[in-house]
């Protein structure tokens, strides 16, 4: 079974690695997208890194969930719709929705992806 | 030796320009694993040269068409290698018709072999790449992405769109270390434009403003640069060789 601090360990290297960040800069509670700098082509970089890591595959979409963003039925004025936060929802299993549920404002979607997301996904993972 | 130590994979590496490009790299140092489709002899000829001049050089088959394909050569290459510092979209096909007269075949075959090929085996290596936080990819283009040739619709519309890509691609790579560019060669003396050749030599060599056919060579050497030290900081960049073919204006 998967250490959980070995795991986050690892991730934590993958991110110093990807994202050219400190260690003692990656927390549980970072987001990628706020706190550590993260893009989008990173985002990629993050994946292969713990592909490779944790030598497991990680589908495209399972992390990092395409297409949510450019569904009319997902996003209305720069809000996701209900039908956008059902479908995060079962994308995005392990990430904490509380505050983006309260305010389902677009552009801070980022905030979800944090490190602890991360952590929990790869455990699923190793556990599985 | 410019490239000693680099590690490259050159698809379509067993004739005309992919030879060439896989002897100058290895040349200059580099490990080449030598894709090639269907000419298991010609790559064998190729990785046996590279061999005997003291260089490291593997074969390996793949169809520039399978996505698969592609992904296995690269997997070899890292796992003969370790790592792979440059890679060089070579494979190319033409199937000349008229536009018209151009069957499905004619023009999925061309479309799949030439872009098709750069997108699956670029998207196969990059990965690689940003995690080492460098890497070359360098298209073999034409002219022909740039300027109109009768009967070659398809083989204009696959160049064209490599321009682009490379373009594209290179913005969205570059802050992994990663650069891409393309070669657009002229009128090369290859199997490939044989027939061309043979059909109007003297004028076409009269459009040539160097007056002479490119030599795969000639090409080979702008590739090597690319994929060289001092090819460093160019990205996104299509850089037209063709004794000045294509800036000429027939008086």
């Amino acid at each position: 079974m998967a250490d959980k601090e070995e795991v986050f360990e690892k991730v934590t290297e993958c991110l110093v690695e990807a994202l050219g960040v400190e260690e003692d800069e990656v927390e549980l509670s970072a987001s990628l997208q706020g706190d550590l700098g993260a893009e989008s082509i990173d985002y990629l970089d993050i994946v292969f890194r713990l592909e490779k890591a944790f030598d497991i595959k990680i589908p495209r979409g399972d992390l990092f969930p395409e297409n949510l963003l450019s569904s009319p039925e997902f996003v209305k004025d720069g809000r996701m719709t209900d039908q956008g936060l059902e479908e995060l929802r079962k994308r995005l299993p392990y990430a904490d929705l509380t505050e983006f549920e309260a305010n389902p404002n677009v552009a801070e979607i980022g905030n979800l992806f944090t490190v602890e997301m991360l952590v929990k996904y790869v455990e699923d993972k190793l556990n599985s | 030796m410019r490239l000693e130590g680099r590690t490259a994979v050159v698809t379509g590496g067993s004739r005309g320009i992919g030879r060439a490009v896989s002897l100058a790299l290895a040349r200059e140092g580099a490990s080449v694993v030598v894709n090639y489709n269907q000419n298991e002899a010609a790559a064998a000829e190729v990785v046996a040269e590279i061999e005997k001049a003291g260089g490291k050089a593997w074969p390996c088959q793949g169809d520039a068409r399978d996505p698969d394909a592609a992904q296995k050569v690269i997997d070899f290459a890292a796992d003969k290698m370790e790592r792979i510092d440059i890679l060089v979209n070579n494979a190319g096909v033409i199937r000349d018709n008229l536009f018209m007269a151009m069957s499905d075949e004619e023009w999925e075959t061309v479309l799949q072999t030439n872009l098709g090929g750069v997108r699956n085996f670029t998207k196969a290596v990059v990965p690689l790449m940003m995690m080492q936080k460098s890497g070359r990819v360098i298209n073999v283009s034409s002219m022909a992405g740039e300027r109109g040739g009768r009967g070659q619709s398809n083989y204009a519309a696959s160049k064209g769109a490599i321009n682009a890509l490379t373009r594209a691609l290179a913005v969205e790579v570059a802050s992994k270390g990663v650069t891409v560019n393309a070669v657009a060669p002229g009128m090369v003396e290859t199997e490939m434009s044989s027939n061309v050749r043979g059909m109007a030599d003297d004028k076409i060599r009269k459009s040539i403003p160097l007056g002479r056919y490119g030599t795969p060579e000639d090409v080979a050497g702008v590739v090597v640069f690319l994929a060289s030290d001092d090819g460093a900081y160019i990205t996104g960049q299509v850089v037209t060789v063709d004794g000045g073919m294509t800036v000429a204006v027939k008086i």
